[in-house]
Order: structure tokens, then C-alpha cells, then sequence
């Protein structure tokens, strides 16, 4: 398990990345539990009637993912903020890699902001945001 | 230029909707679903003896609170087809079950933009969301883009 | 005084970015040996940041910033140069529909320059309107190297440049802190002010430069990767 205290990071830090298969199922399984169970999240033939190329992630699959990125990095980070911006349809069964770094840590009040962000394996950034976290101090 | 609406719609709330109790099951398949391993999320025992004293959802839980009217009657479309452009999520008290989520709708700004697939209309809903004790819970601000 | 400059990024001013200025500086004097930036030029979305003062920032972190725009016009988005009051008093800087041609003239005429960017973007690109319109006139470079493009964007602009003679550059167009001066665009002289980059722009001597690391990608297979406990 990983702690990091608010001493721990520096600006410039990289977040601890995640890489992925994203699954179909896995896509599926998480349109039935966050209600999103809609043939674009769920099967290729209704989402091209929808007119996109296949059935895609829920952009918000991808939020959430981002986050669990921030929490198996860094177990004491608390997310206060997470901003994301859904660029691109996140087409599965292929790999995601979901990255962040810390750009400014605010002394006053203990929190960082990191940018985040997933890319295919062209480097394609499909989903790209911010996040404030709060961290504990040695203090 | 093409962006014309009753600005007056902006800042009222459309819709109140209360969502049934949060269990400890949807929870912990939210969580599953993401794959989580974060012990605050997906043990109970060892959640008891963290920093909230039982278990909580994971922050983007409140992201599938599904209000019950989407969109304002009255707001013209803008395009044939809608798209989730984005999400701005700001946190201020952790989800537990049992907790009684209720969230407010109102539509927060228009805008309009090109992008790769043309002219982009931007309709942000902001979401917020409370328990039973009245505490702010979240604030969803949902992008999406019609075209 | 700077030959490498970011000539296409946002910063908090834009409505879709969050990056504070001074968050950029600071990152680039922490990255300047994989990215020698020594200019940056804020090219904020369909307005013009006239009440921004960065003196104080140039002074703190030894980089020249200058501000630009980026505006929307019928043949795709384009970077703004050299934008001032009368540019501003003859163009309403948040409407998505200018007319490409009149910006060209116009801006040109008083004191700027008008330059595509990403131009081999879907719709907002200038190739895409090249195919179903006549080219424009006046153009004199377009930005050839966009740090937000997708594959393929970038490369079917080689093409252009060769059929016009258009000058080329390159820009980050950066939204996040991390990603400030990933391209940029290398001068032959140096440049100290707005007036010498529309002057530089005008008449050549640049060229995109890329920073962005040749990352390998993890060599594990699918199989080989688990989603998470409990999965």
C-alpha cells in the first residue's frame, strides 16, 4: 500500500500510470452498474446505428478510471476536484494508458493539481483533465 | 449568429429527483466495476478503521445518479445528435450506504464552439448533489455537446 | 530575447483550459533540458487577453511571453498575431463563422498576421475546405506540427506546404500544464517583441521542432494484464 504526505511530491512528479485492456466486458459491466445501459456502451451493431464506429466506453468509465489511477498511486490522496474533457470516443478491446502528473502543490491548504490524461498506443489523448487532490501532512 | 435561446432558463432548476438508499452492494460493484483495490471502497472491515470510519464510494459514484428529466422542457436542440462532451466534478462529503442522495438540476451555461466534426453546441447541466442531512454532496457540472 | 518559441497554447483565460501561466513557466524551467523553450505565446480562444501583464512572470522566469489568439473562420481555426485595437474593432473575436479571407486581408493590413493552424484537422482544418473551396489567398505558413493532433493529422500536411509554399510551424497547443512547449518552432533570428514575430512569420526562416519523447510503450500483452482485484 502507498502513502505519500504532502512532503512526499514535488511539482514535476509523475503519477504512477496505469495500463489497461479494455474489454468489452469490462465496458459492459460498468454501463449495468452505473445505469448506463445503452447499446452504445453495449454492443457494436447499436452503436453504429447511433453512428459511431463501435460501441464505446462511457466517457465517465474513463473518469473513473483516472481516479482509481490517483487512488492506487497514492492512498492518501482524497480527489476534491476532477475535471475531464471526453476528446475522443474511447473504443475498447484494445490497451488504454491512463497517466497524470503533479504541476502545482499549493502550500496554504495541502492540496496539489495534477493533470491527467488517456492515451491509446498512438499517443492519442482521448481523454485529458485536471484534478485538485488533498493530501496529509507530516506536520 | 445560430445560438438563441431564453437566456432567463439559466440557473433554475428543471429537476429534484431522490435516488433510494445507496447499499453497500452497489457500492462495492461500483467500485469492482472500475477496478478499484482502494480498501476504502471495497473492504468493509478495513474501512471501519480508516479515516471515514466505514466504507464510501469511490468520488465518480455520483456520476450515475440519473436525474429524472435529462434536460429542461422548453430548451430548443441544437443539433440531431447529443454527445457527452465532459464532466467537472467537485467533492465535498463522501457517499456511505444508506445515505439518501437527492440532486438538483438546472441548466448552468450554453455556448458555442467548431470542432473536428463541425459547429458544437455546449449545454452544461450543473447537478448537485445532497443527502438526507441536507449536506452538499457533489457538484456535477455535465458537458454535452449537440451537433 | 528568444529562437524557440510555443507559438499555440491556452492558458486559464481559455475557456477550456486550467493552466495558470506562471504553472507553465515553472514547469518548463523544471523540463528546459528536454524542452528549450525560451518564448511562449498564448493564443487564448476567439478573444484577445488585452488586460493580461505578463512583465513580472518574463522577468521571474527568463521566458518571453507574448499573446495571440486563436479564432474561428469558415476555412477552420487560426492563430492570430500582432492582434491590436483596430483588429480588434474591425473583427468580433467570438464569432465561430469569420470570414477566413477578410481576417487574412484584414489583419495584414493592420499590422498582423492570420496563420491556419492544425491545419489537417476534420472541418476545423484548412485542407478539408481546400478540397471543396478555392484556396485562399495570402496565406504565408500554416502550423505544420500540433501537439493535439491525432495520427495523421500532422502528416497530411506536408502535402500543403509543398503545393502552396507555405512557410511551416509548430505549436503545443497545450491545455494542460504538462504538455507546454512539447512543439514549438526554432527561428533563425532572435525575437524580442510581438512586432519582430509577426515581422519573422511573414518572412520565413522558421521551422516546427518536436520535443515529445519517443516513449516505448509497455511491451506486456493482454493476457498477461489484470484489471484489478476481484476481476
Amino acid at each position: 500500500m502507498n502513502i505519500l504526505y504532502f512532503e512526499d511530491i514535488e511539482e514535476g512528479d509523475e503519477i504512477a500510470g496505469l495500463d489497461l485492456f479494455l474489454s468489452k466486458d469490462l465496458v459492459r459491466r460498468y454501463a449495468r452498474t452505473a445505469n448506463m445501459y445503452f447499446p452504445r456502451f453495449t454492443d457494436d451493431e447499436g452503436a453504429r446505428a447511433e453512428g459511431l464506429p463501435g460501441m464505446i466506453a462511457p466517457g465517465v468509465m474513463s473518469m473513473g478510471l483516472l481516479a482509481r489511477m490517483i487512488s492506487d498511486w497514492n492512498r492518501a490522496a482524497t480527489i476534491i476536484r476532477l475535471g475531464t474533457t471526453f476528446r475522443n470516443p474511447v473504443l475498447p478491446d484494445r490497451m488504454i494508458h491512463l497517466r497524470g502528473a503533479i504541476t502545482q502543490k499549493n502550500e496554504a491548504d495541502h492540496t496539489a493539481e495534477c493533470d491527467l490524461w488517456m492515451e491509446n498506443d498512438e499517443g492519442e489523448r482521448w481523454v485529458v483533465g485536471t484534478a485538485t487532490i488533498s493530501l496529509p501532512t507530516k506536520l | 449568429m445560430a445560438l438563441d435561446f431564453d437566456r432567463s432558463i439559466l440557473g433554475q432548476v428543471f429537476d429534484e429527483t431522490t435516488f433510494p438508499p445507496v447499499t453497500k452492494e452497489e457500492i462495492l460493484e461500483f467500485a469492482a466495476a472500475l477496478g478499484e483495490t482502494n480498501p476504502l471502497y471495497t473492504d468493509e472491515a478495513a474501512a471501519a478503521r480508516g479515516p471515514y470510519g466505514g466504507l464510501v464510494a469511490p468520488p465518480t459514484f455520483v456520476t450515475k445518479l440519473r436525474a429524472k428529466k435529462f434536460m429542461p422542457e422548453h430548451l430548443p436542440r441544437f443539433g440531431k445528435t447529443g454527445f457527452d462532451a465532459g464532466r467537472d466534478l467537485e467533492i465535498y462529503a463522501p457517499v456511505r450506504p444508506g445515505d439518501v442522495l437527492t440532486m438538483a438540476s438546472s441548466i448552468h451555461d450554453i455556448y458555442e464552439k467548431t470542432g473536428r466534426t463541425g459547429s458544437m453546441y455546449f449545454i452544461v447541466i450543473r447537478n448537485e448533489v445532497r443527502n438526507q442531512r441536507g449536506e452538499k454532496v457533489a457538484v456535477i457540472d455535465h458537458r454535452i455537446m449537440q451537433r | 530575447m528568444a529562437r524557440i518559441l510555443d507559438l499555440h497554447l491556452h492558458s486559464e483565460a481559455s475557456d477550456d483550459s486550467r493552466a495558470p501561466v506562471e504553472a507553465y513557466l515553472k514547469w518548463l524551467a523544471r523540463k528546459r533540458d528536454e524542452r528549450p523553450i525560451e518564448g511562449l505565446v498564448l493564443t487564448e480562444h476567439r478573444q484577445f487577453n488585452r488586460a493580461a501583464d505578463y512583465r513580472a512572470l518574463e522577468d521571474k522566469y527568463g521566458i518571453l511571453i507574448l499573446k495571440a489568439s486563436e479564432v474561428e473562420t469558415d476555412y477552420g481555426h487560426m492563430l492570430v498575431y500582432g492582434v491590436n485595437d483596430d483588429i480588434l474593432a474591425r473583427f468580433d473575436f467570438r464569432n465561430v463563422r469569420l470570414n477566413a479571407q477578410e481576417l487574412i486581408n484584414e489583419v495584414a493590413r493592420m499590422g498582423g498576421i492570420a496563420m491556419p493552424c492544425h491545419p489537417g484537422r476534420p472541418t476545423i482544418g484548412l485542407i478539408e475546405h481546400y478540397q471543396k473551396k478555392p484556396p485562399l489567398e495570402g496565406v504565408v505558413g500554416v502550423e505544420a506540427l500540433n501537439g493535439g493532433s491525432k495520427k495523421g493529422e500532422d502528416e497530411r500536411v506536408a502535402g500543403l506546404v509543398q503545393a502552396y509554399g507555405y512557410h511551416a510551424f509548430g505549436g503545443s497547443d497545450s491545455h494542460l500544464v504538462s504538455f507546454v512547449g512539447l512543439c514549438a518552432t526554432e527561428f533563425d533570428r532572435d525575437i524580442k517583441n510581438i512586432e519582430e514575430l509577426v515581422e519573422a512569420l511573414r518572412t520565413g526562416g522558421y521551422r516546427p521542432v518536436d520535443f515529445r519523447p519517443k516513449k516505448p510503450q509497455p511491451s506486456v500483452t493482454p493476457e498477461g494484464l489484470t484489471y484489478g482485484a476481484g476481476l
